[in-house]
């Protein structure tokens, strides 16, 4: 039965309407817990907020078990799931850079516009700050493409380079998120908030 | 607390689950059994040794010629430009960039039809498409194209027309015989006959 797209279930067109549904989903669960504020997202770093974690990692897990079990079922084909191609160098400093601004703003990108849906202004002035960003990156690119390109190592998996199957992984990764999820409450008691 | 440990309590033992029970290998069939009726009835997959010998003998190439019998068999003798798929090993991973693609035509051979009327059916329920099968094998290759039988003198124009073909088609392929059936019966219009096939392949050439 596999992705339902490529079987030719639903047509393309059905496959974005669905898409656009499955985001808004993704926008009310983002602003429900809470994540229009940007002390909850800069607390992520400081240590007094771990609510970033708790619900990354339940949704990662949840999506995992999801995906490995309808596998199991025969409901889906894993070979045809797209993975992004990994691109060692620019994963690295992208991601350096991504985090440095979440950490400056207090947003990333997809709680930006959460944000601004509901009217805050420091959302708005994090959006400015992403089209300038868009815009040196594009017209800096002729200086950064060897850099984008480096190091093209194809769609690698952990459970692959562990050299595990991907239930045992599963689980490997269900344990360490729970033991983050304890290690973030123990942070949170030792980093309180400062009161503003 | 309470929340974090019911949560745990419902996720861990469906990780546990998934961790146990091994993976799920199967490869779903793209076509239904009366679909695929329908389309082994016609037999659309089969192409004639003449369309396929001038296809190898213009160097086309867009044609991709499989050989599915074993190794043993392949290196004794193939088909210029073929690959060596034996059958037991179709479903291999390697090989299905080969099978899977919509840029070439594949053409399964083997000695009779059988063994590549059994490949085409393998990848054709697993959804692939472009993939034909070389009617009769080399068997009937090498009747028709590397042995062509002269036709009687009252066949009509066009007999000869194949004929004529096929012994080129023979002398390019690095067959055989042009020599041994010197047949010098002249005929008044064979100067014409010849001109024809010449003709034929210019035109399909664009």
């Amino acid at each position: 039965m596999g992705p339902l797209v490529v079987y030719d279930f639903i047509s393309q067109n059905t496959n974005l309407l669905l898409a656009f549904i499955i985001g808004i989903g993704f926008g009310f669960v983002l602003e429900r817990s809470g994540f229009s504020s940007s002390r909850k997202l800069a607390g992520m770093f400081y240590g007094y907020d771990t609510t970033v974690l708790k619900v990354f990692f339940t949704a990662a897990v949840v999506a995992m078990l999801g995906l490995l079990f309808f596998s199991l079922f025969g409901w889906i084909d894993l070979s045809l799931i797209y993975i992004n191609p990994t691109f060692l160098w620019s994963a690295i400093v992208g991601g350096a850079v991504m985090g440095g601004g979440f950490i400056l703003g207090g947003f990333c990108p997809g709680t930006a516009f959460c944000a601004v849906s509901i009217g805050k202004l420091d959302a708005l002035s994090f959006i400015g700050g992403l089209v300038i960003g868009v815009l040196l990156f594009t017209e800096g690119f002729p200086l950064v493409e060897e850099l984008f390109y480096a190091e093209n190592m194809g769609t690698p998996t952990i459970n692959e380079l562990l050299g595990m199957s991907r239930g045992v992984f599963g689980l490997v990764l269900i344990l360490a998120a729970f033991g983050m999820f304890f290690v973030g409450e123990w942070a949170e008691r030792k980093f309180p908030r400062e009161e503003y | 607390m309470n929340m974090r440990l019911k949560l745990a309590m419902a996720i861990i033992p469906l990780g546990i689950i998934i961790a146990a029970v091994p993976e799920n290998t199967t490869r779903p069939y793209k076509l239904s059994a009366v679909e695929l009726l329908e389309e082994v009835k016609e037999g659309i997959q089969f192409m004639h040794p003449d369309e396929v010998a001038d296809m190898v003998v213009q160097k086309d190439p867009s044609l991709q010629l499989i050989d599915v019998r074993d190794k043993d068999a392949f290196d004794k003798f193939h088909l210029p430009g073929a690959i060596n798929i034996p059958i037991a090993d179709i479903l291999s991973v390697e090989n299905e960039d080969y099978l899977n693609q919509d840029v070439k035509m594949n053409v399964f051979y083997s000695n009779g039809s059988t063994a590549a009327n059994e490949a085409w059916m393998i990848s054709r329920q697993l959804g692939y498409e472009n993939n034909y099968v070389l009617q009769g094998g080399l068997n009937f290759w090498a009747e028709t194209i590397m042995n062509p039988k002269q036709p009687a003198s009252t066949s009509p124009d066009d007999e000869f027309a194949k004929y004529d073909f096929r012994k080129g088609a023979s002398a390019a392929l690095g067959g055989s015989t042009l020599q041994a059936t010197t047949d010098n019966t002249p005929k008044a219009p064979k100067p014409v006959i010849k001109k024809r096939p010449k003709k034929k392949r210019v035109a399909g050439g664009c």
